[in-house]
């Protein structure tokens, strides 16, 4: 057990390493960190001494703590090791880089690393992302400690638990474990979206990379439309194509104008035919226009149907879709016929055609007009949601209040909000 | 690659989204310090400093080049870079060294503030609280995009001292010469304003401040044409109107044989020379200059601090979002404002420590440059060539000289 206890990495680095003999056998200069379960662990120790490296497996280290590291085997008798790119060493790979801070969503720099002695293990069991971690490195802990002691403010200790970890740079996957992936992929999409626009353009491409689409999806709709467009246009073609897909129409359509032409033709000709139609229909549209505005996934009934079916067919399918509020009675032909709230279906006899529910002077516009002249509509009428109908009186599309607020707010209120 | 006319538009469109921080950067370096430094030099030297300008332009176009391709590449702040390649050490130091280099500088910024609205008959108690606090709102209160449109706006306003330099009607033939022919001359009053002059060229917070720019604007590498037009135009405006400033004194007041010791003393002095016109730019310039780089100064720093010690940074966020950031922001502008309202305040030797903290910190800031620019696996292809290195390589050479000369010579 060379290890009890726990100690932090700075306190041991750069400290002497002793051999059985106990003269100096070198200087600590890193650990070689392993993938282990629960938690990663020391494989190896690197000691140098005049500029030339050894590397010492964990099973030769006798003593590991911030008083004594010392090693069962001659200093000569090590190898001198050349340092392998693949290798993960906690200070070249891991130590001052950003992290993800899975619980508190927020990209942290390490300052420190805590390892902790786990059945003849050191494991390593949090990163200090606080300003103790600083001063430590810095090698004045105990003496703030004592300053701020005086002034009466205690010092906080700002660990995060290894668990709780997403490595940001692909450097650091061998490390990743199920559980920080999970933990990504389980925050809200405006908090991820937030993280990707911290860091720096290639960590946000893996890390948009290696989530699965839907989370990456939901994330991207969230990100400001020059951040959107930077990302997309950087990873590979078929995945864009797969997020981008998993996005509703109308924000798809927005990311895809806003990228250039031969770009945007390589993803949409990767989409599913079905959604690269609704897509490039939206596109055709302005975006400050209702057509631009509007999402084509929307659910419409004919207007013959009973509420009771309705109710049967919405819950159906609702589940996979964006919350919706009403549906939509048309006619034959996709001809609009009008608006039923879900409360009125709720509240009506199952026998009830659906056109006998339809809102009384329900509000429609064209495709054409633009997102202010909407917006003063929906304020004025107390609308959530406002159907799209073209000249030929079909419902092309709906636009939600959720689009229609974010095209309305200043910039740096949306930006605060994210923040 | 620009015949079609469609696709020249659409490089435009582009370009004017890009550009920005190399513009603005160079810009600020023409602050208060800077052109008291220009002043001095054409008063003293008239026309004989004007070839430093045409070496001082390569260099700097070299040295935000390489800034602002890191920044393009890697996606990271030079602060950030040089935390997670160096470790913390080398970064705490080299961060306080910063921090109290650029807390002089802005107090020397509000003291040309203060110096230039005084020739206005503005009272320094009025225009220096006044200042401190519209800059502190423009930054806390504004959002980084609109901010940044207004820089560029500003950066217009250094024109005036081309104006100013036009109305000090110069023999324009003897201009071109003495540019284009260096005057090589070896007293140490002619060495030390030839340090000066460089010294005040490129400052390493301009490094730090170009690259976090770039990186905020997410500019990709197939746009990075983008940004080298940036770094070279606004290096080009900087010393163009540095070079102007020199002639506007060098015209007047060298001929005229008048001593100044400071910016505001050379607009007070161009009255009975070029017309009160010209003064009343030269102070314009002076004060826009000062108030310009005493609100992108605390910003830059608050900024690669944050970046460095892994602190939430951005003009965007609240107190709350990011307490460390607003607080050293806020805090540089009311220290700095305070040191220039205490009466009889030595300002002179805080600016000239300043002034010797820059140039000795410089070298390592381009060492620790070279360093990460040439690192093949972070630059991926876009490491220096060789001429870039060879001109920041003697750059570095030549500023750790300058300023070890400087240094026996001032103790001497």
């Amino acid at each position: 057990m060379p290890l009890f206890g726990q100690c932090f990495l700075s306190d041991v680095l750069k400290k002497p390493v002793l051999d059985p003999r106990g003269d100096v056998a070198g200087r600590l200069k890193d650990v070689l960190v392993v993938k282990g379960e629960p938690l990663a662990k020391v494989a190896a120790i690197l000691v140098t001494r005049n500029r030339r490296s050894f590397l010492v497996p964990w099973r030769d280290v006798e003593m590991f703590n911030r008083r004594i590291l010392s090693i069962r085997c001659e200093a000569e008798s090590i190898q001198s090791y050349q340092l392998a790119d693949e290798d993960l060493l906690a200070v070249r790979d891991i130590l001052d880089k950003q992290i993800v801070d899975a619980n508190g969503a927020k990209v942290v720099r390490v300052n420190d690393i805590r390892l902790e002695g786990y059945n003849g293990e050191a494991v390593l069991t949090a990163a200090d992302v606080g300003v103790r971690g600083l001063l430590r490195r810095l090698g004045v802990e105990r003496q703030s400690e004592r300053f701020f002691g005086l002034l009466k403010v205690q010092l906080p200790l700002t660990l995060i638990s290894w668990q709780y970890i997403q490595a940001l740079s692909p450097k650091l996957k061998t490390l990743a474990l199920t559980v920080p992936r999970q933990m990504v992929a389980a925050l809200h999409p405006a908090d991820l979206a937030e993280i990707l626009s911290q860091v720096s353009r290639d960590e946000g491409r893996s890390l948009l990379t290696e989530l699965d689409v839907k989370t990456a999806a939901g994330a991207l709709s969230e990100l400001e439309s020059e951040e959107q467009v930077q990302l997309i246009a950087e990873i590979d073609a078929q995945k864009a194509a797969d997020i981008i897909e998993e996005m509703p129409p109308d924000e798809a359509s927005d990311v895809l104008g806003d990228l250039p032409a031969d770009k945007a033709k390589e993803i949409l000709d990767r989409i599913e035919v079905k959604e690269s139609e609704d897509i490039q229909e939206l596109l055709g549209y302005e975006e400050d226009s209702a057509g631009g505005l509007m999402t084509t996934e929307f659910i419409a009934y004919p207007s013959t149907l009973t509420a009771g079916e309705a109710i049967q067919r919405f819950k159906e399918r609702a589940g996979r879709d964006e919350p919706m509020y009403q549906v939509y009675a048309i006619g034959a032909d996709d001809k609009f016929v009008g608006v039923v709230a879900l409360r009125s279906l709720l509240i009506a006899e199952s026998t009830e055609p659906l056109h006998t529910l339809v809102e009384a002077r329900q509000r429609t516009v064209p495709p054409d007009i633009d997102g202010r002249h909407i917006a003063t509509l929906m304020s004025k009428y107390n609308l959530i949601a406002l159907p799209v109908v073209g000249a030929d009186g079909r419902l092309l599309g709906v636009v939600t209040i959720d689009d229609v607020i974010d095209r309305l707010l200043p910039a740096a209120v949306r930006k605060k909000r994210k923040a | 690659m620009l015949r079609s006319p469609r696709r020249l538009w659409s490089r435009l469109v582009l370009l004017g989204s890009i550009i920005g921080p190399g513009i603005i950067t160079a810009n600020i370096d023409n602050d208060a310090g800077g052109i008291a430094t220009y002043s001095i030099a054409g008063a003293h030297f008239g026309y004989a400093l004007l070839w430093t300008m045409v070496p001082a332009t390569v260099v700097l176009i070299v040295v935000q080049e390489m800034a602002s391709r890191m920044g393009v590449v890697t996606g990271k702040g030079l602060a950030a870079l040089i935390r997670e390649r160096f470790g913390v050490l080398v970064t705490f130091w080299l961060m306080v060294a910063l921090l109290v280099t650029d807390l002089g500088n802005t107090t020397a910024e509000f003291a040309g503030w203060a110096a230039s609205m005084e020739l206005f008959g503005v009272s320094k108690y009025i225009s220096v609280p006044l200042g401190a606090l519209f800059i502190w709102l423009l930054v806390v209160k504004g959002t980084y995009r609109v901010f940044e449109r207004i820089f560029l706006g500003i950066c217009l306003v250094y024109l005036t001292y081309v104006v100013a330099a036009v109305m000090a009607k110069p023999d324009w033939v003897d201009v071109a010469k003495h540019t284009l022919r260096p005057t090589l001359r070896f007293d140490a009053a002619y060495l030390s304003m030839t340090i000066g002059l460089v010294g005040t060229t490129i400052a390493p917070w301009m490094q730090f401040y170009l690259q976090s720019a770039i990186v905020e604007k997410g500019v990709r590498p197939d746009q990075y044409w983008g940004v080298r037009v940036d770094v070279i135009v606004g290096s080009f405006m900087t010393d163009i109107v540095a070079l102007f400033i020199m002639v506007a004194c060098g015209a007047t007041l060298f001929h005229a044989g008048i001593h100044v010791d400071s910016a505001e003393q050379a607009a007070q002095a161009l009255t009975p020379l070029a017309g009160r016109y010209a003064s009343l730019l030269f102070a314009a310039g002076l004060a826009n200059a000062s108030l310009f780089s005493a609100c992108i100064l605390p910003l830059a720093t608050a900024y690669y601090i944050c970046e460095a010690m892994g602190w939430e940074a951005g003009v965007d966020k609240t107190l709350r979002e990011a307490p460390q950031f607003i607080g050293l922001y806020t805090g540089f502008i009311v220290v700095g404002a305070m040191i220039v309202m205490i009466p009889r305040v030595p300002l002179i030797p805080i600016m000239w420590i300043t002034q010797v903290i820059n140039g000795i910190m410089l070298p390592f800031v381009l060492l620790l440059m070279l360093k990460l620019v040439n690192d093949e696996t972070l630059m991926k292809g876009w490491t220096n060539s060789r001429f870039q290195n060879t001109v920041a390589w003697v750059t570095t050479w030549v500023m750790i000289a300058l300023t070890v000369g400087l240094l026996v010579s001032s103790v001497a």
